[in-house]
């Protein structure tokens, strides 16, 4: 065998188990599920019954449409705060900004059900809000919870950090001589915003979006301790199926509508990440 | 140098600059006239290019003044003074093109695009870098990105041209290459320089007059010549050019290693031991212990060849300054 044969053999050896891992735990269960959401649960045979379930079923379809409203209403309310905070830090040499650059990231070390409990207790409508606002003779009703705005405002605790740290360390690697040769030719603050800095960093926003999108998409503990019982979360709904109906192949049928919905942001990710800009090359 | 009717184009009128932790420049007076090259002179740390971006605008000062053809320019933004800056590095924008790297200024400036193109035709050709519109910066070397840099500040006119260590981050031969091209594109133009630098021999090739500063004040001002031959201080002796130090009395003595002598006889008073002989081409330098101090000298090769380690030779001082012993 010839020299260069054998470290072929070597190299295919050295990846092998990855590969092998990969394909038990990954491949399979994604092929097997494809399978299941195909077949009748009675007879066994190929059927499009399981999809049409959560596509015309009214209840169903709202329950995929009110996800798609949190997880986007989330997603631009996330980036947009994330940006304007990141921009602050970045931009901001004050004290105050030097403690919210240190302190920023602290909601993502609690846990998510002590945090979701910990919100429920003030935004509830009996909460701390309201008994502050008793205090004046005042009754207010926030009325967030089993609502959307809840959720959405629950998920902001979780993933404004988390998208301000990803947008900050894209803003951190734009050096100031870059702006300062704009302004220095001419360039106001607006003007430095849209011909430097947002160009610069649009990369990190949009994958900081992608991944704010993918981890809503398929959320549980927030919805299951916050959310209404109509219309539900996708989370909530494929727990119904899973656990309640014990219906494995609609079960496996909304996986794969959800794995589908995430698979939309994972394209934007990778086309982004993978566009060889000339510039960047 | 001082001739009364040049025109003052930069004026710094008592100018301080102090930041939080108490560092910074202050009573900073400085007139730079007309087509003038200054460099500002010193160690890391000394003030030079707090002065430099404090004209820019990138730094408010905290007193005094600064005046461009005697109009005060301290408090308006950097977008709105007439300087341009070319930074130590990291001077391009990397998503430009860098046609759009030499436009973007003038676009602002609502300059018909015909007229645009012409002035970077032109700019690129004053550079030597004609046809690299397409590039991306990234695609240029350093000495490229930075030639572009100056054209792009060159393109905008500006009352005065300030350059923050510009080829610092460049290699030797391509930095002395910058420098004369600068020197000539300059002098083609007959704009008005500011050059900030750590390098006293960028400064000494590069300047009509230095400003060499001290732990944030000016230490001296003058020609080239001037500073190296008549340094105002021991600080200036020492760091502009090679300078020996000899304590004679309560003086010290500063010569520079052309101007120390060396006699293989050893007929004079200062007497010194031979330490090293290194020949560099035309000329040989000769180091000696006197005492506590090492001395260097730059002798003939008749001379060195009468000498070897551990002679015993008496030193001849030439062209000197006096200064008090610190």
């Amino acid at each position: 065998m010839s020299k260069a044969a054998k470290q072929k053999i070597v190299a295919y050896a050295m990846v092998l188990p990855a590969f092998l891992i990969v394909m038990l735990t990954v491949a399979y269960p994604i092929v097997n599920s494809i399978i299941l959401s195909f077949k009748d649960e009675k007879t066994g045979k190929f059927t499009l019954d399981n999809y049409a379930y959560f596509f015309t079923t009214p209840n169903q379809l709202k329950n995929i449409l009110y996800t798609l409203f949190v997880v986007l209403v989330t997603v631009a309310l996330a980036i947009v705060i994330a940006y304007l905070l990141a921009l602050y830090l970045r931009f901001n040499h004050s004290r105050i900004a030097k403690w919210i650059g240190n302190l920023y990231l602290l909601p993502r070390f609690v846990p998510a059900m002590c945090a979701v409990y910990a919100m429920i207790t003030i935004i509830r409508d009996s909460g701390l809000i309201n008994r502050v606002g008793a205090a004046f003779g005042q009754d207010w009703k926030l009325g967030l919870m089993y609502h959307a705005s809840g959720l959405i405002v629950m998920n902001l605790w979780f993933n404004i950090p988390f998208a301000t740290m990803m947008i900050a360390a894209g803003l951190g690697a734009i050096p100031d001589s870059i702006i300062e040769a704009a302004r220095d030719v001419g360039a106001g603050r607006m003007k430095v915003f849209r011909a430097m800095i947002l160009p610069l960093s649009v990369k990190d926003v949009v994958i900081a979006a992608t991944f704010v999108y993918m981890s809503n998409v398929g959320s549980f503990t927030t919805p299951y301790l916050m959310g209404g019982n109509a219309p539900k979360m996708l989370g909530i709904a494929l727990f119904d199926q899973f656990n309640k109906y014990l219906d494995y192949n609609r079960s496996a049928a909304l996986s794969v509508i959800m794995f589908l919905l995430c698979a939309v942001s994972a394209v934007v990710y990778i086309r982004t990440n993978l566009k060889d800009r000339e510039w960047e090359a | 140098m001082n001739v009364p009717e040049r025109k003052v184009k930069l004026k710094i009128a008592d100018m301080a600059k102090k930041y939080p932790n108490g560092d910074g420049v202050e009573h900073i007076n400085l007139d730079i006239y007309e087509g003038e090259i200054v460099t500002l002179l010193g160690p890391s740390g000394c003030g030079k290019t707090t002065i430099l971006r404090a004209i820019g605008g990138f730094h408010d000062i905290t007193d005094g003044d600064i005046l461009i053809d005697g109009k005060s320019i301290a408090g308006l933004p950097p977008e709105k003074r007439p300087t341009a800056m070319v930074f130590q590095s990291y001077n391009l924008w990397p998503h430009m093109t860098i046609y759009e790297n030499l436009s973007y200024g003038l676009k602002l400036r609502k300059i018909p695009k015909a007229q645009i193109d012409e002035d970077i035709k032109k700019i690129l050709q004053l550079v030597s870098m004609p046809g690299c519109e397409k590039k991306y910066p990234n695609q240029l070397s350093g000495g490229q990105q930075q030639r572009i840099a100056i054209a792009r500040s060159l393109l905008l006119k500006p009352e005065l041209l300030l350059l923050d260590e510009p080829f610092s981050a460049l290699d030797a031969k391509i930095r002395q290459q910058m420098r004369e091209e600068l020197k000539k594109i300059q002098s083609d133009l007959g704009i008005t320089v500011v050059f900030v630098t750590h390098d006293q021999e960028e400064a000494m090739a590069l300047s009509h007059r230095i400003v060499v500063m001290n732990k944030g004040v000016v230490a001296q001002v003058g020609t080239p010549t001037e500073i190296y031959d008549h340094p105002a201080d021991r600080y200036v002796a020492s760091f502009i050019g090679e300078m020996n130090f000899i304590d004679i009395d309560d003086q010290t003595i500063a010569v520079r290693p052309e101007n120390l002598s060396l006699d293989p006889e050893a007929k004079g008073d200062l007497k010194a031991t031979v330490r090293t002989i290194m020949v560099l081409g035309h000329y040989v330098q000769v180091t000696v212990q006197h005492g506590d101090t090492v001395l260097k000298s730059f002798v003939d090769r008749e001379v060195s060849d009468r000498l070897s380690v551990g002679d015993e030779v008496s030193l001849e001082i030439g062209t000197h300054h006096v200064f008090a012993k610190e």
